[in-house]
């Protein structure tokens, strides 16, 4: 077996060491391109999912977000259970918020939403929106007449058309917001945020404080968010939670997620998938027709080499090594094209709706994409060879 | 001499082409000793090659017997055919059936590394051969760097790296200029005298007689003298 292989291993070599260079470059570069097709398309759709969830967790849901129990509107005693969370270890910090509808009224132009309360300092350790502040400033605790909006709010001066804003609003403006309850206020526009993702840019944050004043309640929450030290850690945190006595719906990321989730990448993955099938197929058909011409232009060689006594499996197992070598040399390749092109995105993100997105490869995917490529290229480098070499030795070399 | 090498009795070959059957051996008998230098001559269409194929476990006969060094080789298996051809013979084809990526010496041992000879054992006795054929200057040339006389050579050697114990040659001067033919012709001479070697050559030169030991006359596909 071991002298077969060997035998095998030096014709291989010699047919591609000797053989056209310029065939086996352009095989090659064919393979590394599939390779890159294979890892490149999955690992986009892979980015957006992880965008989608760090900004999830960044800015709607922190790691582990506690609702009010069953019909009812509001968290009672928030104070106390926050007191009780952020003593234990691994919890980085929770925000506890207020939401109700409302219309944001400038001028002539109004929009419809909802608004946020925050306690400026216990939300700057749960999400991001103190980062993504273009213009003005963060909220105080203090404040009771000052809003802060996101961009897709205040809209951009001068840009007329559809769009649900407030007409380029600026810090310092007056918003005049009507809450659900019928309660009308005006507030000074204190900061504008921008942090990439269209529907967080429309959120509307007021003071926890002034949201009491606007609501007549005290120590409640529609919901409080809770950041941990480590994200996968939600579901044991989940169940300490349930120990320490807190009675809300607490739900995880993951659970908010799984909806949305499902339904944006399970449109992606039907995509991903036609590519995959796509790109193997092209592996099948390149590896097939290079080595089904490699064997019928040398169908007499191999016709002399079973003259001479070389064993038909010998034959068959040097185009097999042929066929491999194209594809390991392509996967290599592919590599390295694909980590220029990573570390490219990596530093130039594709912008998304749902934020900024940078391919994400995981080792499954490159595992998968590796064994596909070497199943397909052993079969295509096996059905040509082992056809060619079955033939009669006279047929082979006299035709 | 005595030893008989090859036994072939009643040999018959047909092929069937479409609804025609061409009987290119009708029944052919005849035995070689060990060490004879035997030529296989006739007009063509004679049956010559189809003869050599048979005995060279290159073809499958239609029916007969051929017994090679005690072995009936008809009743081997495909595999077992071609570990007989790997160990027991060696093939010289009319056209230079080298292989055009592997060296001179390459081609040359490639036969013994199937084997499973050890590279020293193989390379040496590689080189031994290619000095006997007088290619010890060529060894690392590959076959387009050779001329066609020098790639017959090249081919004699394969032929005779695993020590065959007989020697099949299909016409192997027959793209060759008269002196490289004369080169070939004098090697198997040399062969046969010296090592003792069974060769079986099928030409059709009138004046390559005087270099084999006997010929076998085919005519239309049985022997017409010995």
């Amino acid at each position: 077996m071991f002298k077969n292989l060997k035998v095998s291993f030096f014709l291989a070599c010699k047919s591609i060491k000797r053989g056209n260079i310029g065939t086996t470059i352009l095989t090659v570069m064919i393979m590394s391109l599939i390779f890159v097709n294979l890892i490149f398309l999955p690992s986009i759709v892979n980015g957006i999912g992880e965008t989608i969830i760090q900004q999830s967790i960044d800015t709607i849901y922190g790691n582990i977000v506690i609702e009010p129990k069953e019909n009812n509107l509001y968290i009672d005693n928030v104070d106390n259970i926050q007191k009780k969370l952020n003593k234990l270890p691994g919890v980085v910090g929770t925000s506890a918020r207020y939401v109700t509808g409302a219309t944001f009224t400038h001028k002539s132009k109004f929009v419809s939403g909802a608004v946020h309360s925050m306690n400026p300092t216990d939300e700057e350790a749960v999400t991001i929106f103190h980062k993504g502040l273009i213009a003005g400033e963060y909220l105080s605790k203090e404040d009771t007449d000052e809003i802060l909006l996101g961009v897709e709010i205040t809209g951009k001066e001068g840009v007329e058309g559809e769009e649900a804003d407030l007409g380029g609003v600026t810090v310092g403006d007056k918003i005049t917001i009507t809450f659900s309850n019928g309660v009308i206020r005006a507030y000074r526009l204190k900061g504008i945020f921008d942090i990439s993702v269209m529907s967080i840019n429309s959120y509307a944050f007021i003071t926890e404080k002034e949201m009491e004043s606007v609501l007549g309640l005290e120590n409640k929450a529609s919901e409080i968010l809770v950041t941990l030290s480590q994200r996968g850690s939600e579901e044991e945190f989940k169940k300490k939670f349930i120990e320490l006595g807190i009675s809300e719906n607490i739900k995880t990321w993951q659970e908010k997620l799984v909806g949305v989730m499902e339904s944006i990448l399970g449109s992606f993955s039907l995509i991903t998938f036609i590519s995959t099938i796509i790109s193997l197929i092209m592996a099948v058909v390149v590896i097939f027709i290079i080595i089904y011409i490699n064997t019928v232009n040398k169908r007499k060689q191999i016709g002399i080499l079973k003259a001479i006594g070389i064993n038909q499996k010998v034959i068959i197992h040097s185009y097999v090594m042929q066929a491999l070598f194209y594809c390991f040399s392509g996967i290599v390749i592919g590599s390295i094209l694909l980590w220029f092109l990573v570390s490219y995105m990596a530093a130039n993100p594709i912008s998304f709706p749902m934020g900024d997105v940078s391919p994400l490869i995981e080792q499954q995917l490159i595992v998968t994409s590796i064994v596909s490529l070497i199943i397909v290229s052993l079969v295509a480098g096996f059905i040509p060879s082992w056809k060619t070499a079955r033939e009669n030795i006279l047929k082979a070399i006299w035709g | 001499m005595g030893l008989k090498m090859i036994i072939v009795k009643n040999l018959k070959r047909t092929y069937v082409m479409g609804k025609v059957e061409v009987h290119a051996l009708k029944g052919v008998s005849v035995n070689i000793e060990k060490g004879e230098f035997v030529g296989i001559m006739g007009p063509s269409g004679s049956g010559k090659s189809t003869l050599l194929h048979q005995l060279g476990l290159l073809d499958t006969p239609t029916s007969g017997e051929i017994m090679i060094a005690g072995v009936d080789v008809i009743g081997l298996s495909e595999h077992e055919k071609t570990i007989f051809r790997l160990n027991q013979l060696g093939y010289v084809f009319q056209e230079y059936a080298i292989l055009p990526e592997l060296t001179a010496v390459e081609n040359v041992y490639l036969p013994s590394m199937m084997i499973g000879k050890k590279r020293e054992l193989y390379l040496k006795t590689s080189i031994d051969i290619l000095e006997t054929v007088g290619l010890g200057e060529r060894l690392y040339h590959r076959p387009h760097e050779l001329s066609g006389g020098e790639q017959q050579r090249v081919a004699v050697a394969r032929a005779l790296v695993n020590k065959p114990k007989i020697l099949f040659a299909d016409e192997p001067c027959a793209n060759l200029d008269t002196e490289s033919s004369k080169h070939i012709l004098e090697l198997f001479r040399k062969l046969n005298e010296e090592l003792g070697q069974t060769i079986l050559m099928v030409s059709h030169e009138e004046w390559h007689k005087k270099y084999v030991d006997r010929i076998i006359y085919l005519k239309d596909g049985l022997i017409e003298k010995m």
